[in-house]
């Protein structure tokens, strides 16, 4: 398994691995999250357990269950901590404790190091057996409404370690707080190299004709990753130049709130035969994977983000990104390097504008973005941070360490 | 029976990020922190700048931020220009960073703050090093290692050395073992400020390649 990254990640973080692997060789790491389809934990879980595997490490992963309520309270929490005002009671967050308790009774929570993955399943914590616990936060808390942060705290703040995507999530918790960006996977069907038939076949099923330009976003049809905006600008490029567009998603079980923005876009995108809404079953990897690879230019004009992985999955295939700036994109994309930044709608359509009338300029920046993922967002990189972590707690209070 | 060289070899480091949950949205939070945050945040946020790989309109952190979020241009340029290896300790490198700040603030006692959600964030990092199994011993090695190691080794030997040594490994093994100190003194010479990472290994390569190439066309009597 970790054999099929040589050549492709960087050889370095191959070897700081497999020494991290000899270190930790036969202990138990246990993943908990909240689902096992759609978003980008579900995702990364599932290629990242089997290399763990390979490198020796009994990993597992667990995923809570709980009823529609559960869930509801756990989509206001995620909206609060992303900075819009939801009310949540004192008894939603007993709810949310009595069914993470349920889950405890039902899991195996015994292991060497269990990390956490975001606020769902975070009182967890309460019923910690053993191990280094770490709390893997997804989500942009930069400015969240502060007494859903405060109460949430009060979990996060008893675990060895808590780990954010960015500097700018990360809240005054008393414990270690580890700043590790996630990642993509690049031998994924997400993100395998594809034939052209391969493409073809992607585009013939969506009925997308390829005579023209394509502008894609993928992303779950949520009002933070500004769908509607980028309909907007889409339509201010096409005073223009002649193009398609593609918003492409899956739902999510964690989501609730899908089905009314997607019914929102579908108005808004009104009868334009040039505006593809594809609605993806969960594992369409493939799909996506050629849509990204068919796209003249990759968008995530997010409005908030937790990190926005479908740019460097966009980066990776070489294709020029436009980003809102916010969240993990600046991370990913260096303004004028890598790709752009935008603030606007006017922005994102003036930035598509550019790439659509300079090739030459968006095959420089692809470039240089596919580079810039292999170095930062490969998979081999995030389980060599979150490795390294763990061994870091177990050897407290170094600041250097030999291996 | 021929000496024994030392072989080179090659080792890269990775640094863990780490918050100090210290933060700045103007020059003066900035200073501020300075002034008190821990020697491994001034030493991420000025030796290790270089770790990032692209750049280069600046030479640290503290010059970027003062130029990309305050707008401060000259406070910037003055920033960038401080070089942290010119130093013997992180304490004096804080000195100089908050003398270069202290003086910008009487001339200008009240630069802008910065937007919301771009303010300064203080980390520092955990670093862990590893050798990456390559061990040369002679020029021509040297020169295919250099060609094809990744970034990280070539920053962990040529800058990070300087904090460990006050040189870079590189000249220091080419010129304690294989004699070569002329050539040893031209990789000294790179200007480390001026140069991404890929563009120090271009050097050094080019460097080494002629070496190589006038040895080959000695004539051994």
């Amino acid at each position: 398994m970790i054999s099929q990254y040589s050549g492709i990640s960087p050889k370095g973080d191959l070897i700081l691995l497999h020494k991290l692997g000899e270190k930790l060789n036969n202990r138990s790491f246990l993943h908990i999250n909240s689902t096992r389809a759609g978003g980008g934990v579900a995702e990364i879980l599932h290629r990242m357990i089997p290399i763990l595997k390979d490198l020796g490490i009994d990993a597992r992963w667990e995923v809570i269950e709980g009823d529609e309520r559960f869930f509801d309270i756990t989509k206001k929490i995620h909206n609060s901590l992303q900075g819009n005002f939801e009310r949540i009671t004192e008894d939603m967050w007993q709810h949310h404790y009595e069914v993470n308790r349920r889950n405890a009774e039902r899991l195996d929570l015994d292991a060497d190091a269990v990390l956490i993955h975001d606020p769902q399943p975070a009182p967890l914590i309460e019923f910690r057996k053993s191990g280094r616990w770490m709390w893997r936060c997804h989500i942009d808390m930069s400015n969240p409404v502060k007494e859903v942060s405060d109460y949430l705290i009060r979990y996060c703040s008893r675990y060895d370690a808590a780990i954010f995507s960015v500097a700018k999530f990360t809240r005054a918790m008393g414990i270690d707080e580890f700043i590790i960006p996630p990642s993509i996977d690049p031998i994924s069907e997400k993100n395998r190299e594809l034939t052209d038939e391969e493409i073809k076949e992607t585009l013939n099923k969506f009925q997308i004709p390829t005579d023209r330009p394509i502008i894609l976003q993928v992303s779950r049809f949520d009002r933070f990753k500004d769908p509607i905006g980028v309909i907007k600008a889409y339509r201010l490029v096409k005073k223009y130049n002649d193009c398609i567009l593609i918003l492409a998603g899956s739902p999510a079980t964690d989501d609730p709130e899908g089905e009314i923005v997607l019914k929102e876009v579908q108005d808004y995108a009104s009868d334009d035969p040039d505006i593809h809404i594809l609605l993806l079953p969960p594992f369409s990897d493939k799909d996506i994977n050629a849509l990204q690879r068919a796209a003249t230019v990759v968008l995530q004009k997010s409005l908030k983000e937790g990190f926005g992985l479908t740019v460097s999955e966009g980066m990776w295939k070489g294709k020029p990104v436009i980003g809102g700036a916010t969240g993990g994109i600046p991370l990913q994309i260096i303004h004028g390097v890598t790709g752009f930044l935008v603030h606007s709608v006017e922005g994102a359509a003036f930035r598509i504008r550019q790439f659509l009338n300079n090739p030459e300029m968006a095959s420089r920046m692809g470039e240089k973005g596919r580079e810039y993922v292999r170095n930062n967002f490969l998979i081999t990189r995030q389980i060599r941070d979150y490795l390294s972590v763990w061994y870091v707690i177990e050897n407290k209070g170094r600041s250097v360490l030999e291996l | 029976m021929a000496e024994m060289i030392d072989p080179f070899e090659f080792k890269q480091c990775i640094s863990l990020l780490k918050s100090t949950g210290k933060k700045a949205k103007n020059l003066r939070e900035l200073r501020d922190a300075i002034a008190v945050v821990s020697d491994e945040s001034i030493f991420h946020h000025t030796y290790q700048y270089f770790l990032k790989g692209h750049v280069l309109e600046y030479t640290n952190d503290f010059a970027h931020w003062a130029g990309e979020s305050l707008e401060e241009r000259a406070l910037s340029e003055h920033l960038s220009n401080i070089d942290p290896y010119a130093f013997r300790n992180i304490d004096e490198l804080r000195h100089e960073l908050l003398n270069v700040i202290d003086s910008y603030l009487e001339n200008f006692p009240e630069p802008r703050e910065a937007m919301i959600g771009d303010e300064f964030y203080f980390n520092e990092t955990i670093t862990l090093t590893f050798p990456v199994g390559i061990k040369v011993k002679n020029l021509a090695e040297f020169l295919i290692a250099v060609k094809y190691i990744d970034a990280a080794a070539i920053y962990y030997h040529f800058y990070e050395a300087r904090v460990r040594l006050g040189v870079d490994d590189f000249s220091k093994w080419l010129e304690d073992s294989l004699n070569k100190k002329e050539l040893s003194e031209k990789i000294r010479s790179i200007d480390l400020f001026m140069h991404s990472i890929e563009g120090i290994r271009e050097h050094i390569i080019e460097a080494v390649e002629r070496e190589v190439r006038t040895e080959m066309e000695v004539i051994e009597r």
